[in-house]
């Protein structure tokens, strides 16, 4: 089987404090992918780190069997909502634009085909009547099909999803997730962090529970049981949240061997 | 007036002062939408006040106020103070704005400390090193053009090359860093170039007012557009502006200070910006306010009449004002029926109004609303009846005809509301 991603005995600590305890997880290649658990689980962390974008204290991710470096290009990745700036000078546009600088890097010149490749991407969401709409002034749903377009005129073969369906209509939400059906069919990978239990079991083929350690990773039937959810929901592990708490104190390193962190 | 500014501009030496100004000025406005942009706003006054000391030190280890030595070292300490604030920030608990203000201060006082010492020397090169504090826009000569005019053109130059990587650190640094932009390399440029434009920029205002020049053009520039590149034109065309207006005024007036006139210049503009500014001035905004009071008021006086026919099913019947006044709570009455006739939704015959066509259907609309909002607060909100009312007045007036549409369907056209209220339809 093919793996898009490959998680290796992964360990995260924000301030030498673990938020996320040795996982290990296999991803198929061309499968709608959930990250499940709790507020505090490590959801976006998880996905952060599979980013790049949050240092790994021990431990390492593949991509396509490759390191992050190698295959930058074939990966994407939509920020949760909260985090950008709406009153940003940008438009609808300008932001589908920055998928293409995936191809272009910081310097290359945005082409006309990169252009029709970024309004495509903004026809396929729905949002070409918005292009030149300041980003600020669009709904929550808007809001989101318009970074769902940066991803898709990226032309990647993993997309990243940090909670896609928060603060968004239920019309939005439908259109979406065929869209990332659409895209699975099409042998693309999509990992999405959610929050919603009633809808995963309906939306994901492959889910992965979470709760700052890993509870279950595989096929969505098999996985979305209810042993497991109770394991992913029901009361976090005290001992452990302990643990994180002290070595947050003592300020102990994650692992012996790195007494210096960075 | 004008005159007397176009014979100052023939004088060599305002033109220098000028050229001088607007070039300082328009490239610290270049960086400070960046700064801006990135919230690092206060990072710039930080930087300002931080080259002080190195001002100081470039004169100590020069002997005399070599424009190179002094630049260098207030290179070195702005830079110092963004990297202060950084390590603070991240190796202990103080939080961003406290690590600013420490840094800003320590910094300062430090340079005041330094410049006093130099003074007490009794060093005859020393006079005039205290101009760095206010700015000494009117001694720029033909050498200082040179340097201003090479490092302006250096960070114009670098703006366009980096363009897109400063926009999008600013915009959504995660992003950038996922892209596999070098955020770390593009941040480095960035800041280097904010503390050059600080540095050359304290010439002209000096380190008290540096900041001013730097934000102050780009904070009113972002009223006028919403795309980072007009803001940049616009930001930088302030900043010249403020800079030529500043050397003029000097120039004019006798014993003026230069660089305080620039940072008067630039608020000024800021000033009208915040206010006149379309869509997102202060009056175009209570304009926008006081139309959708009027339009309210005129909606609220069509339901009123549409009520009263409500009572014996003719909406089209003639009133006097004092019976449409007894049922209407409003200051006045007169001039918003003079308003719906003029708009056509009224017909005026002596003392007595009626609706028109257009004016019926209108009202029928928004009385519709209103109840189909209140069966909706009711049913799906479980609000009681007698208190969903208030909600309904205000609704009534904004719903835009899809989410009317979606009302309708949601709540599969009832007929009545809570309240027993026959819900009028248009006939199709």
């Amino acid at each position: 089987m093919d793996y898009a991603i490959e998680i290796h005995d992964l360990t995260v600590a924000f301030d030498r404090k673990p938020v996320l305890w040795n996982i290990d997880a296999h991803l198929p290649a061309g499968k709608l992918i959930g990250i499940l658990g709790p507020n505090g689980a490590g959801k976006s962390t998880l996905i952060k780190t599979i980013m790049g974008l949050i240092p790994a204290g021990s431990g390492y991710v593949k991509i396509f069997g490759q390191p992050l470096k190698e295959v930058r290009k074939r990966v994407s990745y939509v920020p949760q909502r909260e985090t950008i700036d709406w009153d940003f000078p940008v438009s609808v546009m300008d932001v589908a634009l920055m998928g293409r600088y995936a191809h272009t890097g910081m310097f290359g010149k945005l082409r006309r085909a990169d252009r029709d490749i970024a309004l495509d991407a903004l026809r396929k969401v729905g949002m070409e009547a918005f292009a030149n709409r300041q980003i600020g002034r669009l709904s929550g749903g808007q809001q989101q099909r318009t970074f769902l377009a940066r991803a898709l005129a990226q032309r990647a073969d993993l997309y990243l999803m940090d909670e896609p369906f928060a603060g968004v209509d239920a019309a939005t939400e439908k259109a979406v997730i065929t869209l990332l059906r659409e895209m699975t069919t099409q042998g693309k990978t999509v990992l999405v962090v959610h929050h919603n239990l009633q809808s995963a079991r309906q939306y994901f083929d492959h889910l992965l529970l979470l709760n700052t350690r890993l509870v279950a990773c595989g096929p969505a039937p098999e996985v979305f049981t209810p042993d497991n959810l109770r394991d992913t929901y029901g009361g976090n592990l005290t001992l452990l949240t302990d643990v994180a708490n002290l070595m947050h104190q003592e300020q102990h390193p994650v692992r012996e061997n790195k007494l210096q962190q960075e | 007036m004008s005159a007397s500014y176009f014979f100052l501009l023939s004088d060599p030496n305002v033109q220098y002062v000028a050229l001088g100004a607007m070039l300082l000025t328009g490239s610290s406005a270049l960086m400070g939408t960046f700064a801006l942009l990135s919230k690092k706003s206060l990072v710039g006054d930080a930087i300002a006040h931080a080259v002080l000391p190195g001002v100081c030190l470039g004169f100590i280890l020069a002997g005399t106020k070599e424009p190179l030595w002094i630049l260098a070292g207030a290179f070195l300490t702005g830079a110092l103070s963004v990297y202060l604030i950084d390590f603070i920030v991240h190796n202990s608990h103080i939080k961003e704005d406290t690590a600013i203000g420490l840094v800003l201060s320590v910094m300062f006082g430090a340079g005041i400390v330094l410049l006093t010492a130099i003074q007490k020397t009794g060093n005859a090169a020393q006079s005039g090193l205290d101009q760095y504090l206010f700015g000494r826009a009117a001694a720029i000569n033909r050498q200082d053009l040179l340097v201003f005019g090479t490092t302006s053109v250096l960070i114009m130059a670098l703006v366009i090359v980096f363009f897109r990587s400063f926009t999008l650190l600013a915009f959504d640094r995660h992003f950038a860093h996922a892209l596999g932009f070098n955020v770390k390399f593009i941040q480095f440029i960035q800041t280097t170039l904010i503390v050059l434009a600080v540095v050359i920029g304290i010439q002209a205002v000096g380190v008290v007012l540096m900041a001013a020049i730097l934000i102050t053009p780009a904070a009113a520039a972002r009223y006028w557009c919403n795309s980072v590149k007009t803001m940049l034109w616009l930001s930088s065309a302030f900043g010249m502006i403020s800079g030529l207006c500043g050397a003029l005024i000097s120039y004019a007036a006798p014993a003026m200070p230069t660089g305080p006139w620039i940072v008067v210049v630039a608020s000024v503009i800021a000033f009208v910006s915040l206010l006149v500014a379309p869509e997102k001035g202060m009056l175009s905004r209570s304009l926008r306010q006081r139309r959708l009071q009027q339009t309210i008021a005129q909606e609220n006086l069509l339901k009123t009449l549409y009520k009263l026919g409500e009572k014996n099913e003719d909406f089209l019947h003639e009133r006097t004002a004092q019976e449409i006044m007894r049922n209407l709570k409003s200051a006045r009455p007169q001039k918003l029926l003079r308003q719906l006739l003029k708009q056509g939704y009224v017909e005026r015959n002596n003392n007595h109004w009626k609706l028109t066509e257009a004016g019926y259907l209108r009202a029928q609309r928004i009385v519709k609303i209103h109840r189909l909002w209140e069966l909706y607060l009711t049913t799906y909100m479980n609000i009681a009846p007698d208190h969903v009312h208030d909600d309904a007045e205000t609704i009534e007036h904004l719903l835009t005809p899809e989410l009317e549409k979606e009302l309708e369907r949601q709540l599969g056209y009832p007929s009545t509301d809570p309240h027993q209220s026959q819900i009028p339809y248009r006939k199709t």
